[in-house]
């Protein structure tokens, strides 16, 4: 099973950072207007415009929450039935953060096969492998 | 511009895990219904039923030879499901600019 993995260092504190992840305000000011609550089994939904195969609204539930290092919640749209979660840690200059995009499994098992079945050389074709290739569980 | 029914919606036909285990044995080659209830452990009926979302969907070709119908996956078609994929994690990434750019804004 493999994710999508993004690291990014902030020049902020932890718990700012925290805050901007689990005050549903602050969320939407970045990632989408939602109807989050910082409360472990809190089922809501972003909101963005529609797209084909994509109604334009993500169906999440809140999955873990350990203040102010992890928070996770299920990420259900279009064709995906995924996990987000991103974890702070501290560091000299801030804050370290790490998102996980997990669950693709079934997707991105079968697209690398048509990639390599097909034959595909296109510059999506690397691209994706790469991407898909950011983490593997290797399960 | 054409709306997309639900029907013939390729990502809705691969949302489900035994179609996408369907085109997973399709792209090594012809199948037919029967061969591939065989190998699913499916019932053939399921099988056609499956296999007509993935035709209405346009994932799938249908070539006939006598009494069978062979069934293969037209790659091209997805091409834009992988390409759907690929677009997340640049989505990520600008939303965490995104992110840096709100806690500035918090900062001042």
């Amino acid at each position: 099973m493999r994710d999508i993995l993004v690291v990014r260092e902030v020049a902020y504190p932890r718990e700012m950072v925290w805050a901007a992840l689990t005050e549903g305000g602050q969320l939407a000011a970045w990632l989408m207007p939602n109807d989050f609550q910082p409360k472990v089994g809190h089922r809501f939904t972003f909101t963005t415009k529609p797209a084909p195969g994509f109604d334009g609204v993500v169906r999440c539930e809140v999955l873990e929450l350990r203040p102010p290092e992890r928070v996770a919640f299920s990420w259900k749209g279009g064709p995906l039935d995924t996990v987000v979660s991103f974890d702070l840690a501290e560091t000299a200059a801030g804050t370290r953060i790490t998102l996980c995009h997990a669950g693709f499994a079934g997707l991105s098992n079968l697209i690398p096969r048509v990639v390599l079945g097909f034959g595909w050389k296109s510059l999506l074709g690397r691209k994706l492998v790469h991407h898909l290739g950011a983490r593997d569980h290797g399960a | 511009m054409s709306r997309v029914s639900p029907d013939q919606d390729p990502f809705r036909a691969i949302a489900d895990p035994n179609r996408r285990r369907m085109l997973d044995h399709m792209l090594s080659g012809e199948r037919t219904v029967g061969e591939l209830a065989g190998i699913l452990g499916i019932a053939q009926p399921s099988v056609s039923q499956h296999m007509a979302v993935l035709r209405l969907a346009g994932l799938v070709d249908e070539r006939h030879e006598g009494r069978r119908t062979f069934y293969a996956v037209r790659g091209a078609e997805l091409q834009g499901v992988a390409d759907w994929i690929a677009k997340y994690e640049a989505f990520w990434e600008d939303r965490l600019d995104a992110l840096e750019a709100h806690l500035a804004r918090q900062k001042q």
